[in-house]
């Protein structure tokens, strides 16, 4: 049969490279940040981090890759291959952290280094770098909103999903902020735009229906706020909603214009991406990371470090930068 | 009946050789190491799992499908989570724990299986409308039993070994996938069942008047389905140690495509287990090197795609002639 010819003819040519596979050479240390999504704004700007860091250190290879689908299955299948090449190590923006655990422990078993950004629950990392402390930033949003609304009225969140932790902050730290104002009244709270403009759109335009009432808008994961930004402008409401959130300027652009979003809050993906890749170069080279010291990124001059969930470490920088319509064309992304 | 290599199986047997090739000389060493070999073995078991699930409800024919398969995984583990952390400590008694877990999930998706089976077979609904129906349903219990975040399981040595650890140098849930690809395959070929199932999917009305119960098989191949989509989902438990609805949200077509892929027929009544798992090798290993090429995930979808139109179109004269033999 000559199927059976074809199959033998690849096996001999299989084992003839085989051989000679195993000649390659290794190069230098690589350093691979995994996002939770190719081809969002927020993680294209990210990648631009990644390959400074790397230009401006010839002594290592930096880059980045991310599934095509925000599903955290995905992104635990890429991990799970960056381990088996073994590279040198891993920054990874987890899609859902505790979903990561069990293959990130066998990175570390294969002597990767790990290193987080958004997750600070994670046990198995050696450092995680947070931009700030997630409840305080959630606060800062609802602080705004309640400006904004007059400290009375109905107000919601949005977050990624459930899963993305620092969303889900940021949403609890608003809701513990508007305690404050008794007149604030909090509706269908978390809403999940699963980091799709389309989604957070549909949700908003159900929420408008629901609640034509509505005042107040928080948005989670970087999109949000561009969806109902959206729903926001086609129903007319520009006027009569506040519209606060995680976003990227050049995204949000028209809808600060018209006046549908209303102030973005943001820290520099490419900066993160910078520090997750200097953190983990550090890491590679065994220097440690000590409370106070300047990681020489603006908003990382001084950053803290606490204890981790397991026996890594958490560091936390001061990077937010707040934009509204007057100031966003400083910010090329 | 002697075991036959045809056009699916030559071209499924290629594409998972010329994946190592390929993977040796564009990779080089670490690719065709062991370690990167039981890697790519142990991420299998997830969508192989769902794949044989999927292959199983196309046969028995009638737009025969199983949409409802990743979300009954999930639902799987975090019930058997969700109902296991306070009666039994995982840090006390680690096997009995995992033993209960294994338990309490398979039990889970037999229920789920067989609430698939009687709306298809007893009720009489569309396959691909009561399993869409169930998958919702799946997905929502698992919201509601975990509020939507994850159940972090924590580390439980038995489980944790069966996700992650190897027998043989092969790992256990690798291993057990192939065991229970064998049995279906066994089941399929050797069994009264089997021949009745792919009967029913050949031609419906045909193995009516023959005789056979028609709604009793397709509510056990239903009930085999969920069983199946529990034991990915103890998989999947395994080897994140958590739980969480929305695992896995892309395996649902992923898991399809596999089948398809394997040649197993959409109208029913033809599908081969070997197949199918090479399929799931081949589509891992194809997966795996577009990884360590750093080739984008957007252009994999595509290499999908394109994978299986020359599929299709190299088996397309094996269709027509099977299709010519039946006519005549």
């Amino acid at each position: 049969m000559p199927d059976f010819r074809k199959l033998a003819a690849c096996t001999v040519a299989l084992s003839t490279i085989w051989g000679a596979a195993a000649a390659t050479a290794e190069e230098k240390p690589s350093i691979v940040t995994v996002v939770k999504v190719t081809g969002e704004n927020w993680f294209t700007r990210m990648a631009e981090g990644v390959a400074a860091y790397g230009n401006d250190n010839d002594t290592v290879a930096t880059s980045q890759i991310g599934p095509g689908k925000a599903d955290a299955a995905q992104q635990a299948r890429l991990i799970e291959d960056l381990v088996a090449k073994k590279v040198s190590a891993i920054a990874v923006v987890p899609m859902d952290a505790s979903s990561l655990e069990g293959v990130l422990k066998r990175a570390a078993q294969r002597g990767i280094k790990v290193v987080t950004h958004e997750a600070d629950s994670m046990k198995n990392t050696l450092v995680d770098i947070e931009a700030f402390e997630n409840k305080a930033f959630g606060a800062r949003f609802n602080e705004k909103i309640a400006e904004c609304m007059g400290k009375s009225g109905k107000w919601t969140s949005f977050v990624g999903s459930l899963g993305s932790l620092t969303h889900v902050q940021w949403a609890d730290g608003g809701a513990e902020n508007a305690k404050k104002y008794p007149e604030m009244e909090l509706v269908s709270e978390k809403n999940e735009s699963f980091n799709d403009a389309n989604r957070a759109y549909e949700k908003a335009r159900e929420i408008l229906r629901k609640y034509p009432d509505i005042k107040g808008f928080q948005g989670g994961s970087a999109i949000d706020v561009i969806g109902i930004g959206r729903a926001v402008e086609e129903a007319g409401l520009q006027d009569k909603t506040c519209v606060f959130g995680i976003g990227l300027p050049k995204d949000t652009g028209s809808y600060l214009e018209s006046g549908a979003v209303d102030g973005i809050s943001f820290w520099d993906p490419k900066d993160a991406g910078y520090v997750m890749n200097k953190v983990a170069d550090m890491v590679i080279k065994g220097e440690e990371i000590k409370d106070g010291m300047d990681l020489g990124v603006p908003g990382y001059e001084k950053v803290s470090v606490k204890k981790g969930a397991g026996d890594g470490i958490i560091v936390v920088g001061e990077a937010w930068v707040d934009v509204d319509k007057s100031n966003y064309g400083k910010y090329p992304f | 009946m002697a075991f036959q290599v045809d056009r699916q199986l030559s071209f499924l047997a290629t594409v998972n050789v010329a994946a190592i090739v390929a993977g040796a000389v564009l990779v080089g060493a670490s690719f065709v190491e062991l370690y990167n070999f039981q890697s790519m073995a142990s991420q299998v078991p997830e969508l192989g799992f769902l794949a044989l699930g999927v292959m199983l409800a196309m046969i028995s024919g009638n737009g025969g499908i199983d949409l409802s398969g990743i979300a009954l995984a999930n639902l799987s583990g975090v019930a058997a989570y969700f109902f296991l952390r306070g009666a039994i400590s995982a840090d006390d008694a680690p096997l009995l724990f995992t033993w209960s877990l294994i338990g309490v999930a398979l039990g889970v998706g037999l229920v789920g299986g067989m609430l698939n089976g009687f709306l298809i077979a007893k009720v009489g609904l569309t396959p691909i409308i009561a399993t869409l129906g169930t998958q919702l349903l799946f997905t929502g219990l698992a919201i509601v039993l975990t509020n939507g975040s994850a159940l972090s399981i924590g580390y439980v040595e038995p489980l944790d070994d069966f996700g992650n650890a190897t027998i043989l140098s092969v790992p256990q849930c690798f291993a057990l996938f192939l065991v229970v690809a064998l049995a279906i395959g066994a089941i399929l070929r050797f069994t009264p069942f089997g021949q009745r199932l792919l009967l029913l999917g050949n031609n419906a009305k045909a193995a009516r008047y023959a005789g056979i119960p028609e709604k009793r098989i397709l509510f056990l191949t239903y009930a085999v389905c969920g069983l199946l989509a529990s034991v990915a989902g103890i998989v999947i438990a395994a080897r994140t140690s958590s739980v969480k609805w929305d695992y896995g949200s892309s395996y649902v077509l992923i898991a399809i495509l596999i089948a398809v892929m394997a040649g197993v027929r959409p109208e029913g009544g033809y599908g081969r287990v070997i197949c199918v798992v090479l399929s799931a090798t081949s589509l891992q290993m194809l997966s795996s090197l577009f990884n360590f090429m750093n080739i984008s995930n957007f252009f994999r979808d595509l290499a999908w795609g394109v994978l299986l139109l020359v599929f299709i179109a190299t088996s397309g004269f094996d269709f027509r002639a099977w299709f010519r033999a039946v006519r005549s």
